[in-house]
């Protein structure tokens, strides 16, 4: 059994990953603010409701309202990915910890839920703007939106049922199995919109997706991006929460 | 101005507080979010140091 403890590699800070986190945090940076000017400069408006005319706009015909508010799309749906993603290391981790019992996968499937968390603001607030602007409400119960906000509510329930429990390893265990039913949420909120077709959120990972190049490129960067971002985040929160863990392991030896 | 164009364009004037603030906020969030990591690690990193000198003192003493 001791064996079977040792052969575990746990995950640590100070490491390759963590020489990396700086620099994959600036090269996040710097590609999501590539993709914001791209977005503004390269890609084209898209088209809204066809107006009484048409006119002659660069060297296209265009007989449609131009709209700026799907440029929240570019940043949008980046965020809303690496939330998603951040919950299946939330998941993995809470898998690992129930296999293992080691604190450190629970310190990273807190890690990854905090981060989820951050990304999962960015697409409400990113959103709600979107919802507020094209339809006059601040919310509506559309599928995507309800599934997104109880993914919400359980990140949110997340950090609460941790607040809660005093124990380590029984706080450890909880947060686990609560973790892996809240990653449940995410593939249902991805395929909702495959499940129940909505004109509020079209499919966008789909292979006729008609995006042109223009916008396919930026769009992209700004997702590689914000993967990169999310990344860095989760790597220097690590950092940060392992070394509180050894001090916190310092201070009860010298108490002792 | 052209009534077809400005009705092409009507909605665009319209959007842009809006899509400036969806981008102004993911960045603010962001950003707090760094802050925040830094300014923990900051402070565990003092703790670590103070921590490291008592050790030293400790480990001084007991010599």
């Amino acid at each position: 059994m001791n064996d079977t403890k040792k052969a575990v590699r746990l995950p640590e800070a100070g490491g390759m990953w963590d020489k990396a986190a700086p620099f994959a945090l600036l090269a996040g940076a710097l590609l999501a603010t590539l993709g914001f000017i791209l977005t503004f400069t390269t890609a084209p408006l898209v088209l809204g409701a066809t107006v009484n005319g048409v006119e002659l706009i660069g060297d296209q015909m265009v007989s449609n309202k131009l709209l700026l508010s799907q440029k929240i799309f570019y940043f949008h749906v980046p965020v809303a990915i690496a939330s998603m993603l951040a919950l299946a290391f939330t998941a993995y981790y809470g898998v690992r910890f129930l296999m293992t019992k080691e604190a450190r996968f629970d310190t990273c499937a807190k890690t990854a839920t905090e981060t989820a968390l951050v990304f999962i603001i960015c697409t409400m607030v990113s959103g709600e703007l979107w919802t507020r602007f094209e339809w006059g409400v601040w919310w509506t119960w559309e599928p995507r939106l309800t599934t997104y906000l109880i993914l919400m509510l359980l990140v949110i329930a997340y950090f609460i049922l941790r607040n809660a429990i005093d124990d380590p390893e029984r706080r450890a265990s909880y947060a686990a199995v609560f973790g892996i039913i809240t990653f449940v949420d995410v593939p249902i909120c991805f395929m909702i919109t495959r499940m129940i077709p909505s004109s509020v959120h079209p499919v966008v990972f789909r292979t006729d997706s008609g995006m042109s190049p223009d916008m396919l490129v930026p769009f992209l960067i700004c997702f590689f991006g914000m993967i990169l971002i999310a990344f860095g985040l989760y790597r220097l929160r690590f950092r940060q929460a392992r070394l509180a863990e050894r001090v916190a392991l310092i201070k009860e030896h010298l108490e002792d | 101005m052209n009534p077809v164009l400005t009705e092409i364009y009507s909605t665009v004037l319209q959007a842009a507080p809006y899509v400036i603030g969806a981008y102004a906020l993911i960045f603010l969030v962001l950003f707090v979010y760094v802050f925040i990591i830094m300014r923990g690690l900051k402070k565990t990193e003092q703790q670590m140091a103070v921590l490291e000198e008592l050790l030293a003192e400790a480990g001084g003493a007991h010599k």
